[in-house]
């Protein structure tokens, strides 16, 4: 889903997480603990979606991390 | 093709089909009330013959009538068949109907099938398809579609699926995996159906279609609201005395239905099912999409259940809580660990647990959102919506208890 952030459409690749297979290890939020913490459970709440250029080694880093390819990023 | 000789197939109605009943003059379920059941010859005495329509026509129609659809979501129809790719798209059915309180897909297809048939197939024809699929989970309502698929010489273009599974079985994308042979779970990924050319759409949104062939625009949009023309199939429960499938205009006020519906000393309604809300028994609230909506219900699938005094409303919440959390698929780790701890919050409220109301909002929003079907998010929306009606008897179990029993108003699992 592409959204508004202040004037700007942003198209920016996003963080999306496959509920069916995510199992709660916690590798994306000590990888990437500013955009990503844990709930109750241990599953992942994402705080921060949007990726900017900046960011995506990073990020991408973190997603190959995911024991359960459960963590993704796509673009539309 | 043989055609059949009986005149009228009156099906024996079976004891758990429920009563159906209509404020204004009756569409879908014209014809009804003098027959069990409509087979092809009374259906077309009853309803006429059907016109042909090109997919333009179709879609002209589809859209003057802002044909929306009838399982939940109310997409419009248009905008499905405008958006299917690739050549000789599946034409699927959905009578799933695993909303426990609903009966009214399941009420048409053993009562009147050729109409749904109608709808199905004249959607096909335009299309370019002879691939149409009607998968049910209620066995009555295959062998009653089978009955009527051997009376007309198109049935043969038709497969009828008895499917099985629970609430979440009957979302579109895991119908569709599992008529592919893959397991009834909705997917992880976002899978747009059209786009595999796949359309699904409720029993009752091809039998408006038919209806709406038949009558055109102007006609069908005689009855409804202008945004909402026709009519929708609601099913009452609850504590009335009269439940049953019933047809009403679109907006017809909530108040004459629980009138209608002989519904005595409602205190609260549930509208659209469990993935719906609790409301104030308001009487001047249309029932449509927009009407609903704007009181802070929704019309779902088009259930409306009265609770009345005599139950105790948190408690047939907290029924109701825990029945959602074990139709989770247990696919997503939010939903199934959030919604077993939502229920029990509200089973801990009933005890009269100060601590479980900060808790239970704490738990809806950790599950609100996050799994790969909407079921977490119904099952939020269905339990904050009663917590927030129900502040008077949450203080009052906070102070030592209501004193009524709970009932059972909100049916669970039964009638299946």
């Amino acid at each position: 889903m592409s959204s508004v952030v202040g004037s700007e459409v942003s198209h920016l690749p996003e963080l999306q997480i496959d509920w069916t297979r995510c199992d709660g290890h916690g590798l994306c939020t000590e990888l990437l603990p500013d955009r990503i913490s844990l709930d109750e459970w241990g599953f992942p709440i994402v705080h921060a979606r949007q990726v900017r250029p900046t960011d995506t080694v990073t990020v991408r880093r973190a997603v190959s991390a995911c024991p359960a390819l459960a963590l993704r990023l796509t673009t539309r | 093709m043989t055609m059949t000789m009986a005149a009228r197939t009156t099906a024996p109605t079976p004891s758990t089909a429920a009563d159906i009943w209509t404020i204004g003059a009756p569409r879908l379920l014209a014809g009804l009330d003098s027959h069990g059941a409509l087979d092809r010859a009374g259906h077309l005495a009853v309803h006429g013959p059907l016109p042909d329509v090109d997919l333009t026509r179709l879609l002209t129609l589809l859209e003057g009538a802002r044909l929306a659809g009838r399982g939940g979501a109310g997409f419009p129809l248009a905008e499905k068949l405008r958006a299917l790719h690739g050549s000789s798209p599946n034409v699927v059915v959905n009578g799933s109907e695993s909303e426990p309180a609903s009966q009214k897909d399941r009420t048409l297809l053993r009562r009147t099938p050729h109409l749904v048939l109608d709808g199905a197939l004249a959607l096909a024809a335009a299309l370019g398809t002879r691939r149409v699929t009607v998968a049910v989970h209620d066995h009555l309502a295959a062998s009653a579609v089978r009955a009527a698929l051997a009376q007309r010489p198109d049935g043969r273009r038709v497969r009828v699926e008895l499917m099985g599974g629970g609430f979440v079985a009957g979302e579109a994308r895991a119908l569709v995996r599992a008529l592919n042979g893959g397991p009834a779970l909705p997917p992880g990924r976002d899978v747009h159906l059209t786009d595999q050319g796949v359309l699904v759409a409720n029993v009752e949104t091809f039998a408006q279609a038919a209806v709406l062939l038949r009558l055109g625009v102007r006609r069908y949009g005689e009855s409804g609201t202008r945004a909402e023309p026709g009519t929708t199939l609601l099913t009452v429960g609850g504590a009335v005395g009269r439940p049953g499938v019933v047809e009403v205009p679109l907006g017809t006020p909530l108040g004459i239905v629980l009138t209608a519906a002989e519904a005595r000393d409602t205190r609260a309604v549930v509208t659209g099912g469990y993935h719906g809300s609790w409301l104030a028994p308001i009487g001047d609230v249309g029932l449509s999409r927009a009407g609903l909506d704007s009181a802070g219900g929704s019309l779902g699938a088009g259930v409306v259940l009265a609770v009345d005094g005599a139950t105790c409303a948190l408690g047939e919440l907290a029924r109701v809580a825990g029945w959602l959390a074990r139709e989770s698929a247990k696919q997503c780790g939010p939903c199934r660990f959030g919604l077993p701890a939502l229920a029990a919050d509200v089973q801990a409220l009933h005890r009269g647990d100060p601590r479980a109301i900060s808790d239970a909002f704490r738990h809806a929003g950790a599950v609100d959102g996050r799994g790969a079907c909407k079921h977490p998010d119904g099952a939020v929306r269905f339990v904050t919506s009663g917590l927030r009606l129900l502040r008077d008897e949450i203080e009052m179990h906070l102070r030592g208890g209501c004193g009524r029993p709970v009932l059972s108003r909100l049916p669970i699992g039964a009638g299946r």
